[in-house]
């Protein structure tokens, strides 16, 4: 049993369900589909935009609250940056910068909220998250925003899409990686070092092991709280960015449902939804476990009826299988 | 024998709990089982009250070998477990509580109002005098134990498991609750006493049962022990408080409080505190000592005027107090420890932004810092990388602690820091509180064990229901005139 000893820490039980995942992989490989690179880089590009949400995520639920509101907040942050660059014709950089802040904006709300007057998270970001898609819908007037724009004499032509767009929509490394997969790296970088390397991150684990021992210890609460907020509203941005420009338009609908897979991502690596405990390493393994059982499931051509039941009854075992097998008296 | 145990093992991995525990309760006896942290009383408790099932050996009640599922069969076989958590619940009247643990049906009908006679019967057999429809989350603690007792005597217990029910409780309601336990033992009730407080162990004891590291050591009359034999046989090796030498009291003033009020009937509080001095705040259960703590540390909203160091100090919220040099040991270690952390978290938790003004951490300074913070602990852990509760709850304290002084506070306020630990740990945590005011950290103390104050502090504030009745010094120190007066008898 000593041999299994790994098995009882929370990462050595995170990746157990990857392990499966990728043993089902290679038994059902699709004539050496699963074995292909293009795969892998599909999968992680896919996974992308959701793991960008899940960082964000996994930052809240170490405090032991929730944000339902990212797939929202990512709409307007994609509506908002193809209004800027289209229609508006700014600069990637500029639009990128205003985005950011307004996802941020929207975060620092929710936070303030929580912080402030100690609703329940739960609550402040299920508003949010209908106050956020209601502003994506009149920002775009209900509609798709293309790069079909009306120009000022009030004729309609077609621009050329962003350079924003074409790069964060491009492979890099000789083809090998595609542009969001790094941005999504990026984001897990630096939530890592938000949780592992500052102070912040040992405040955030503290608000999230138990709120009045952190306060009664002299943690800024209050601003640990805006923070994770705040930082998850800014990844949502990011995440919109990239819906965006891997959709080519803003689309107000988007990301309807993405918080779900976010926080499953996040539970499935082990990360504790009662917070105070997880790390960005599991939110990791949690999305590649996720992405990678989608892209078995499509190469063996499930239907997207039988994909989605198959996910759900997955979700539970690997959940069951992350709980602590033994009870410490 | 009402109760038996016979060969009880259990172990937890490698970790041997309990090892061939063997021991009898007899009718109208009160059986104390004594036992340091770690000694196996948890598992005891747990397996006598149905949360362990897979134990080895042999339970026994009224002859016959019983194993309990779960916590419903102990109730139904007639041992009834207090925990140190009561298991009532607030929102609901003391008499649904009372009615809550029948076996019932799922749906049938909630006639609670009808028996409310029943109830008040119940209640009197405690020595309880209180309306049935109150809620419990307006009862006071040891009302609140009170009734526990009485629903397990409404679930006609045979055998009381009481899980240390004085560590939350004052003197007088101690000797209360004392009171209702002669009661109940010269009913013929069969009670088993978790305690490891020496002077309560000798006060309700028939028979005592020590245990050490899992393992009976003692079982037998009280009378054969004494309190000397029986912290030796508890700690297995006799322990003397350290004597370190304390600076005399000095000039310079760090606290001066001046008519401070927290809340109604918690008001008019003035105290000097010296630099490296310890200042005692001895009162019963209501008398505001936690709350006045709470307040000088900014977590509570106060009034009046409080110099700290020679400056005004108005902490708003704990972190302000913190940037002053104040810091706060909570008396419930939930409120004090984070026990999913590792312990190198937990102990630098308070003292961040100090160590690390940039925001970065730098890890392997903080490791060593911690180590040697934790060094003069003598902290029975794993390594300093273990998650804090994994510790016991002594160690545990040791680390809230550790966080504390890490801080290097002028000012160190402790709500009750010994409370349900054993010797050994509050030695530990005397012998640093000491050695901290040696250092020039001043301390303001509450507790609810009079001897501790006795033997660790300067002076002593005596608080009666939020009313400062006396403060004394060493030479006025005497058990029996701190009781009276922490009892509301006036200073002479």
């Amino acid at each position: 049993m000593k041999a299994l000893a790994w098995l009882r820490t929370s990462s050595g039980r995170a990746l157990v369900p990857l392990a499966v995942v990728i043993l089902i992989g290679c038994l059902f490989h699709q004539n050496g589909a699963f074995f292909e690179w293009s795969t892998h880089r599909a999968l992680l590009r896919e996974i992308s935009v959701l793991g960008i949400l899940a960082c964000g995520m996994t930052l809240v639920i170490v405090t032991g609250g929730i944000d339902l509101s990212v797939g929202s907040v990512m709409a307007v942050a994609a509506v908002l940056v193809s209004l800027m660059t289209m229609p508006l014709g700014w600069g990637g950089l500029s639009a990128t910068a205003l985005v950011l802040m307004a996802g941020t904006a929207l975060g620092l709300a929710s936070g303030a909220l929580i912080a402030r007057f100690r609703v329940q998270p739960f609550i402040v970001t299920l508003a949010m998250m209908v106050f956020a898609r209601g502003l994506a819908k009149l920002l775009s007037g209900g509609k798709k925003v293309t790069n079909y724009v009306t120009l000022p004499d009030g004729s309609s032509s077609t621009v050329d899409l962003p350079a924003l767009f074409r790069a964060i929509d491009s492979k890099v490394l000789g083809d090998h990686v595609s542009v969001v997969t790094l941005i999504f790296a990026g984001c897990a970088l630096v939530t890592w070092v938000v949780l592992a390397r500052l102070t912040a991150g040992r405040y955030l684990y503290a608000v999230g092991g138990s709120y009045e021992a952190a306060r009664l210890s002299g943690v800024p609460v209050g601003r640990t709280v805006l923070l994770s907020y705040a930082l998850s509203g800014a990844f949502a941005a990011i995440a919109g960015i990239c819906q965006a420009a891997q959709e080519t338009h803003g689309d107000p609908e988007t990301g309807a449902g993405y918080e779900l897979d976010a926080i499953a991502m996040v539970v499935l690596g082990g990360t504790s939804l009662s917070g105070g405990r997880g790390g960005v390493g599991l939110t990791l393994v949690g999305a590649l476990t996720l992405g990678m059982l989608q892209k078995i499931l499509s190469l063996n051509a499930f239907s997207t009826e039988a994909r989605l039941m198959l996910t759900g009854g997955i979700l539970v075992f690997a959940v069951l299988f992350q709980r602590p097998w033994q009870s410490r008296a | 024998m009402l109760l038996e145990l016979a060969h009880v093992s259990k172990a937890f991995g490698p970790t041997r709990a309990l090892s061939d525990v063997s021991f009898g309760v007899r009718a109208g006896e009160v059986h104390v089982v004594a036992g340091g942290n770690g000694a196996g009383k948890s598992t005891l408790i747990k397996i006598l009250s149905g949360a362990i099932t897979d134990y080895r050996g042999e339970l026994r009640i009224g002859g016959g070998t019983v194993r309990f599922h779960e916590p419903q069969a102990a109730v139904r076989a007639g041992v009834a477990t207090l925990h140190q958590e009561l298991s009532l619940l607030p929102a609901l009247s003391v008499l649904d509580n009372l009615l809550l643990g029948e076996r019932r049906r799922l749906i049938s009908a909630w006639r609670g109002s009808a028996r409310i006679g029943e109830c008040q019967a119940l209640l009197q057999r405690v020595g309880l005098s209180i309306d049935p429809m109150r809620r419990v989350e307006t009862l006071g603690l040891s009302e609140r134990q009170l009734v526990e007792i009485a629903r397990a005597l409404g679930h006609a217990a045979r055998v009381l498991v009481l899980d240390e029910p004085t560590s939350s409780l004052a003197e007088p309601e101690a000797e209360r609750l004392f009171d209702r336990i002669a009661e109940l033992r010269s009913q013929g009730k069969g009670v088993v006493f978790i305690s490891h407080r020496l002077d309560e162990i000798f006060r309700v004891a028939d028979r005592i049962t020590v245990l050490r590291d899992g393992q009976v050591v003692f079982s037998g009359p009280a009378s054969e022990l004494d309190e000397g034999s029986l912290v030796e046989k508890m700690a297995g090796r006799a322990l003397d408080e350290a004597d370190v030498p304390r600076p005399r009291e000095r000039a310079r003033v760090t606290l001066a409080v001046s008519k401070l009020g927290v809340r109604p009937g918690l008001a008019d509080l003035s105290f000097e505190l010296g630099e490296g001095e310890i200042l005692g705040v001895a009162g019963l259960q209501d008398s505001g000592a936690s709350d006045l703590l709470r307040a000088l540390c900014g977590a509570a909203p106060h009034r009046g005027d409080v110099t700290l160091a020679g400056h005004p100090f108005s902490a708003a919220s704990p972190r302000a107090a913190l940037a002053r040099g104040v810091c706060f040991l909570a008396r419930d270690r939930s409120e004090s420890v984070f026990p999913a952390r590792p312990i190198t978290e937990n102990v630098t938790l308070s003292s961040l932004g100090r160590l690390f003004p940039s925001g970065v951490l730098a890890l392997g300074r903080e490791r060593a810092l911690t180590a040697s913070a934790t060094e003069p602990m003598a902290l029975v852990a794993p390594s300093l990388a273990a998650p804090a509760g994994a510790l016991s709850g002594g160690n545990q304290q040791k680390v809230a602690l550790a966080r504390c002084l890490l801080a290097e506070p002028k000012l160190l306020l402790l709500d009750d820091p010994t409370r349900g630990i054993d010797v050994a740990a509050t030695a530990d945590v005397h012998r640093l509180v000491r050695e901290a005011t040696a250092r020039g950290t001043s301390v303001l103390l509450a507790s609810s064990d009079f001897d501790e104050l006795l033997t660790l502090c300067d002076r002593i504030l005596v608080l009666f229901r939020g009313e400062q009745r006396a403060v004394l010094g060493r030479e006025e120190f005497d058990r029996a005139h701190l009781l009276a007066l922490a009892m509301g008898a006036e200073a002479a």
